[in-house]
């Protein structure tokens, strides 16, 4: 543990010393010039991390609140005269805000309508910017000169070290922030949004929350570049400069801070780089050597596409030979990062400094982080007491697709404690209703209560934050995330801690806590020696147990489990009914949807047959089975020598 | 204000958003079959009309250029495919946005270097004298525009109904798991579609070059439009597209007459933003539902 | 993986190729990729065709030595934060005798203040905007910097301006339109040209003023706005391919109306692009690619042949270039000197007349006064003339300028 703190905070200090001490070592305005930029580059690049590396969606705005902070910033100077810090607090609110507004539309979006609707957001500022040229005097630009900074002026020296400490601080307050809660959330939404708002953490909110803060960091490494730069024009926030810094972020490695560090260094010095023809020599023969060598051992452990292996060495091997063809490799300058950054897209997925980070980790036996202890079950889970009354209550629930009527008028009593089997053919409305009770679809009639009060319809979220927890048929985990942190993101009643004592790194304790009873709840589906796998490498069985963890962190008064034996092996099901009477043994009240005859059989206190929509029969499983309405929904037809136990041989293969 | 003066503005937005369209037209292709569109569209324009520039620099008479021109094209619309879009759509990610934006800047760079940064003029065979039609200035020029911005769409329509080929394509449009079950090569028919699109793109090329002459960036200003134009219209809407796109460049005309020439590009882009806002899917799209 | 990235972080950024001692180190910078290169580069190259004949004849005799020039070649990408990391580099090369370059006034107004701060010479051409010398002038709030190490070699706006409104009156139009680009150049022309039509007494109507952007190709509405206004000329600032967007579109709309602007109307793209529709327009020139002197002749004949084309891109650019090489070597031998603060206080006072492929010049530059930006410019009108795009070239607009060049060279 210790030697991973070392290593981890040794490296971030190690660098930032050395690249504070530069202007003392050397007297170089050029270097000094370049630091400073990487400096700026480095916090929008974190801030562009956070949606698309977190968020995983494609944002074409950072350019735009690059520039839209940059003149915040550069008028709240001229303008109203005010000093370094207060225009750069301008800066972030205005991206703040402005990235707030964005988000709101933009993130009902996803995928190629939300790069587009950023796209259009960037291209309208520009014009904006270069139009109103009453306040930002337009295409003739904006020239500025630097404001002091708590009365000291600033010379080129002093502003490199101020930018310097802004990267430092953004730095750590992402870290924290991102090993957080939040970060959770923004990678769990963007696995699966429909699961993180069932598990009641809010997609929507956290979004928004995550882009406004992704652009307030544009727009204060705006303010920089404006105090850097001394002049603004508008077209120097446009979509060319959009894509290098999409680049650049992929390049590094998204979800990493040292990711988006690496990608500002290349952004800074590629012109450098490309203007030394030997060096570019080195580096496209370092490329085509590390593309041969990572592609040579993928080959070997036959766990890639052929793809995945040829085109990068392709790709190097173009930029090696056209090396050599090309007298000026700077007018080939777009293409060579183009190049380069398709063989990382392609064959590093996780960008050069992932791939770096994997092998030092490697290199340098890191250990992984400790996780905190298990705490006993009975703190997660402490036992109920039911009193048997009406826990859910539906009556005549409608909800049709356009004429089809999926359900049409159920209505049951699910009482408290019980296990309530929900049965049915192929097609008779129990997805449907499960989806109505959990808020993923509006009732199209009909009202549900709980626990006598009318529950939230329509609403994912606000159905699971008064206590309704769900699993899902296809499952809906968070891929990437460990299985541990599956279960923390969906953790209730442990987050307590606010905003900024989070981002100040004060949270551990409640971290610790999250870790014990998120650990305990894995230990309970059998999954503790897997909890730091990524949920998307767990067998498939796994995953389904994972699920189960999941929805038990939310700590729910009602349990929905949909088809949770789907595709499981016999032995898993066998685990899988141990699991659920020891769940139903603490007082979680749970609704069953299974095919599995048997499993209902076995675990169910009461079940409700559903056909066409429509409730045909309700009563315990066994005289349920010989309901003759039951069989011949199952069947098609009732003949009269039609065996008592025929349902129990249709076991309908899971869909 | 005047009503000649009006109708003048109209019918050359319109005529410029039907180019919008015809590249907007290429996206729906591929978006249909893939749900994935080329962010480089706009290089396989540029590309496309270097191409058949080049093609008449050498000597090839003009009608022959253009199936030349378009064969260009779809062979590019096939790289991308390749290259750029099917290892991310094998492994479901959304990774085809950024190798696109990658492949176009490559393809940007390479023409700078091969064909040099300036604009260049492109011969045609066709007039661009001015005939006054009810008071309108219309040059045949910008008619063929029109005539072949449906030529081609109609073309490909044709193509989509009444061949097998074309069959494949809409039955992977509609379900594409159900038209794998059904022997349907899904990854053949987005071959297809990509295909299709480049070719698409090389004609918006060939058709819009003698306008507005062809170098590098020739593309990058009609490209956000005709992305506007794709989304406001839904990128399932077949031929709202066409009805958005002469709308759109009719509204820009109007914009820059009335508001002011610098304002030209605003109505698209807040358009875009509102109909994203209150019709995701398009004003012509079909609206889709959550599934778990 | 710290030491990789220093070290790259270091090779980059002190990796430049190495110089002989003895040597004149010049730096051109400019637009060499984008949308302004045909500019940049036609600058660089006629800058390095100048150069090489420098070199052939064994270089600039400095003390006992004969010195050769050599170049060191930055491209801004026409982008002001490139232009300002390149200005850094340049500014931090202890051993660079001076710099010639800059077509986007941006740029210059994003970089000098780096090249000023060290003192390092820079003969700004051809970029024309007004800004790039104004914002060392004296100004109502603040005074002026008192030594100033830029100076400008091209006809700025202000001239070109004076001279298209000039030429507009005398062409007897009272309604005119404006149209400009919307970048820095653009809206600069347009502010000069408004500022002219003032300062010649007002006799010109401006009926519509119209902003286009860059790849713009549908000009119709700027247009019948200038029509619906009744404007019976075109004054015009803008770069290459849209003002053939916009010939193109007077000829669409039948329009017959006259366009007249800044030096970029003789660019090889508006030529080009325009066709026949761009016959007639007139701008300010510095040079006319015309070989009418023997000196022009063999600079023509030169740029063509080493850069292997039949036409300059931009000639005006290409000439600048080589004529502010001259002067620079001009500058150099008569500091004897390599050092940049001497060759700035030469270039100040420069004693010999310097013959050059534009004209002969006699002391271009005088000691800095922030009062009149005029001591750091070289060109006066007199050294523009206007040219004419006729039959896909462009040739004088009026014969008599073109006599009184070819008397001036013969002398």
């Amino acid at each position: 543990m210790l030697k991973r703190f070392l290593l981890l905070r040794g490296a971030e200090i190690i660098v930032l010393m050395a690249l504070a001490s530069v202007p003392l070592m050397v007297n170089n305005t050029y270097a000094l010039g370049l630091l400073t930029l990487l400096a700026i580059y480095g916090i929008l690049l974190i801030g562009l991390d956070v949606t698309v590396g977190y968020l995983g969606q494609v944002n074409l705005a950072q350019a735009a609140f690059l520039g839209l902070g940059a003149y915040a910033a550069g008028l709240s100077a001229t303008m109203l005269g005010y000093g370094m810090m207060a225009s750069l607090s301008i800066s972030m609110l205005v991206g703040l805000v402005l990235g707030g507004l964005l988000a709101f539309p933009a993130l009902r979006l996803d995928g190629p309508q939300f790069a587009l609707a950023t796209l259009s957001f960037s291209a309208l500022s520009t014009t904006v910017l270069n139009e109103w040229e009453g306040l930002t005097s337009g295409a003739q630009g904006l020239s500025l000169s630097r404001p002091t900074w708590l009365g000291l002026s600033m010379d080129a020296q002093g502003f490199y070290w101020l930018c310097l400490l802004m990267l430092a601080l953004v730095w750590m307050l992402m870290r924290n922030l991102l090993a957080s809660q939040w970060g959770r959330a923004f990678e769990a939404l963007r696995d699966s949004p429909i699961a993180t708002d069932a598990m009641g953490v809010g997609t929507y909110r956290h979004k928004v929350a995550g882009f406004a803060l992704g652009s307030s960091l544009g727009a204060l490494a705006g303010g920089l570049y404006a105090f850097n730069f001394q002049y603004l024009q508008p077209q120097s926030f446009t979509y060319d400069l959009m894509v290098i810094l999409l680049l650049g972020v992929v390049l590094g490695g998204r979800k990493s801070l040292w990711g988006a560090f690496f990608g500002a260094c290349l952004i800074v010095l590629l012109p450098n780089l490309l203007s030394n023809k030997l060096l570019f020599e080195l580096i496209s023969a370092a490329g085509l050597l590390l593309a041969v060598v990572s592609g040579v051992r993928a080959w070997k452990s036959k766990s890639t596409q052929h793809f995945q292996i040829l085109a990068p060495i392709v790709a190097m091997g173009i930029l090696v030979v056209g090396g050599f063809m090309v007298e000026n490799t700077e007018n080939w300058r777009k293409a060579i990062f183009a190049l380069m950054l398709f063989s990382v897209v392609v064959g590093l997925p996780d960008g050069v400094m992932g791939y770096i980070a994997k092998l030092l980790t490697r290199i340098l036996r890191v250990p992984p982080a400790d996780i905190a202890a298990a705490v006993s079950l009975d703190t997660v889970l402490p036992k109920r007491e039911s009193d048997g009354q009406t826990l859910l209550e539906l009556n005549d629930l409608q909800r049709y697709f356009g004429g089809v009527k999926a359900v049409d008028g159920i209505s049951l009593k699910v009482r408290a404690g019980q296990v309530h089997g929900l049965i049915g053919p192929n097609g008779s409305g129990k997805s449907t209703a499960v989806n109505v009770i959990s808020g993923l679809y509006a009732p199209s009639g009909g009202e549900i209560r709980l626990q006598g009060k009318r529950l939230p319809s329509g609403s994912l979220l606000k159905v699971a934050r008064v206590g309704v927890a769900r699993t899902f048929q296809n499952l809906q985990l968070f891929g990437e995330l460990s299985a541990l942190d599956n279960v923390m993101v969906a953790l209730k009643g442990v987050y307590r801690t606010p905003l900024p004592l989070l981002l100040l790194g004060l949270a551990r304790a409640e971290e610790q806590r999250a870790q014990g009873e998120a650990l305990a709840l894995l230990e309970l589906v059998g999954l503790k020696a897997q909890a730091r796998m990524a949920a998307k490498d767990l067998t498939y069985g796994s995953q389904r147990f994972l699920e189960i963890a999941r929805a038990l962190a939310r700590k729910p008064a009602l349990l929905i489990l949909d088809e949770p034996a789907a595709g499981l092996a016999h032995p898993d099901v066998q685990v899988l009914i141990t699991l659920i009477k020891t769940i139903h043994e603490r007082g979680i009240t749970i609704i069953l949807i299974e095919h599995h005859m048997d499993v209902v059989s076995e675990l169910c206190d009461v079940v409700t047959v559903l056909d066409g929509g429509k409730v045909i029969a309700e009563g315990v499983p066994d005289e349920v089975k010989r309901d003759a309405k039951v069989i011949k929904a199952y069947l098609g037809v009732v003949q009269d020598d039609a065996p008592s136990d025929a349902v129990d041989r249709k076991e309908a293969p899971a869909c | 204000m005047n009503i000649e003066i009006i109708a003048q503005m109209v019918v050359s937005g319109a005529l410029m958003g039907l180019v919008y369209a015809l590249i907007a037209y290429g996206f729906q292709l591929t978006y249909a079959t893939s749900k994935s569109i080329n962010f480089g569209q706009g290089e396989l324009v540029m590309l496309s009309a270097f191409f058949s520039l080049t093609l008449l620099n050498i000597g090839v008479p003009y009608w022959l250029m253009v199936p030349g021109g378009l064969l260009f094209g779809a062979a590019l619309g096939l790289l991308v495919e390749r290259a750029g879009v099917r290892l991310a759509l094998q492994q479901k990610s959304e990774g085809w946005i950024l190798l696109t934006i990658i492949l176009g800047l490559l393809g940007f760079s390479s023409a700078e270097n091969i064909w040099g940064r300036d604009d260049r003029p492109f011969p045609t065979p066709i007039s661009s004298d001015a005939l006054h039609v009810f008071g309108i200035n219309i040059t045949p020029l910008e008619i063929s525009v029109a005539i072949g911005v449906f030529a081609i769409m109609g073309l490909v329509e044709l193509f989509k109904r009444n061949t097998l080929l074309g069959k494949a394509f809409e039955a992977v449009s509609a379900d594409r798991d159900a038209a794998e079950l059904m022997g349907i090569s899904a990854t053949r028919t987005i071959m297809l579609s990509y295909g299709l699109s480049g070719m698409v793109a090389a004609m918006a090329g060939i058709l819009i070059s003698p306008i507005t002459t062809v170098g590098p960036t020739m593309a990058s200003a009609l490209i956000l439009k005709a992305f506007a134009v794709a989304v406001v219209a839904g990128l399932d809407s077949g031929f709202g597209v066409v009805l958005v796109g002469i709308v759109l460049g009719a509204l820009e005309s109007l914009t820059s007459f009335y508001i002011g020439s610098g304002w030209r590009e605003a109505p698209g882009l807040v358009l875009l933003i509102l109909a994203l806002a209150v019709r995701p899917n398009g004003v012509f799209g079909k609206a889709t539902i959550r599934k778990v | 993986m710290k030491k990789t990235l220093l070290a790259t972080l270091l090779l980059g950024m002190f990796a430049a190729p190495a110089f002989a001692a003895d040597a004149i180190k010049i730096a051109i910078s400019g637009p060499f990729s984008g949308g302004s290169a045909p500019m940049g580069t036609s600058m660089r190259d006629g800058a390095k065709l100048a150069i090489a004949e420098i070199n052939a004849a064994g270089g600039i005799k400095v003390g006992a030595k004969k010195l050769k020039i050599e170049v060191v070649e930055r491209d801004d990408e026409g982008k002001n934060e490139r232009g300002a990391l390149v200005a850094q580099e340049l500014a931090s090369m202890d051993d660079l005798s001076g710099v010639i370059g800059t077509v986007n006034t941006g740029i210059a107004l994003s970089g000098d203040k780096h090249l000023q701060e060290k003192g390092i010479t820079k003969i700004i051409t051809p970029a024309a905007g007004s800004a790039s010398m104004t914002q060392w002038a004296n100004k109502a709030d603040k005074p002026g910097v008192k030594d100033l190490s830029i100076f400008r070699f091209a006809a700025h706006d202000g001239i070109q301006a004076a001279m298209v409104v000039e030429q507009a009156i005398k062409s007897k139009y009272d309604k005119v339109a404006i149209l400009f680009d919307s970048t820095n150049y653009g809206a600069s022309g347009r502010d000069d040209l408004i500022d002219q039509i003032k300062k010649q007494g007002n006799k010109i109507e401006v009926v519509a003023t119209e902003k286009f952007n860059i790849g713009d190709k549908d000009m119709t509405a700027q247009l019948l706005r200038a029509k619906a206004g009744g404007a019976q000329a075109i004054l015009i600032w803008g770069i290459g391919p849209e003002l053939a967007a916009v010939a193109n579109g007077l000829a669409k709309n039948g329009m017959k109306t006259p366009m007249i602007g800044g030096w970029t109307l003789s660019m090889s793209n508006f030529i080009d692009n325009a066709g026949k529709n761009g016959d007639g327009a007139l701008m300010p020139q510095t040079f006319i690619e015309e070989a009418i002197t023997p000196k022009a002749k063999s600079f023509i004949e030169g740029y063509h042949k080493t850069y292997n084309v039949d036409r300059i891109p931009s000639p005006v650019s290409a000439a600048q270039g080589y004529d502010a090489v001259y002067i620079f070597a001009a500058a150099v031998k008569q500091a004897q000197s390599t050092d940049t603060k001497k060759i700035k206080d030469a270039l100040e006072d420069l004693k010999d007349p310097v013959k050059g492929v534009i004209a002969t010049w006699h002391h271009p530059f005088n000691h800095w006064d922030p009062a009149n930006v005029e001591t750091h410019e070289a060109f006066r009108s007199g050294d523009t003339v206007m040219g004419m795009v006729s039959d896909g070239r462009v040739v004088f607009a009026n014969q008599a300028d073109r006599d009184r060049l070819k008397k001036n060279a013969s002398k």
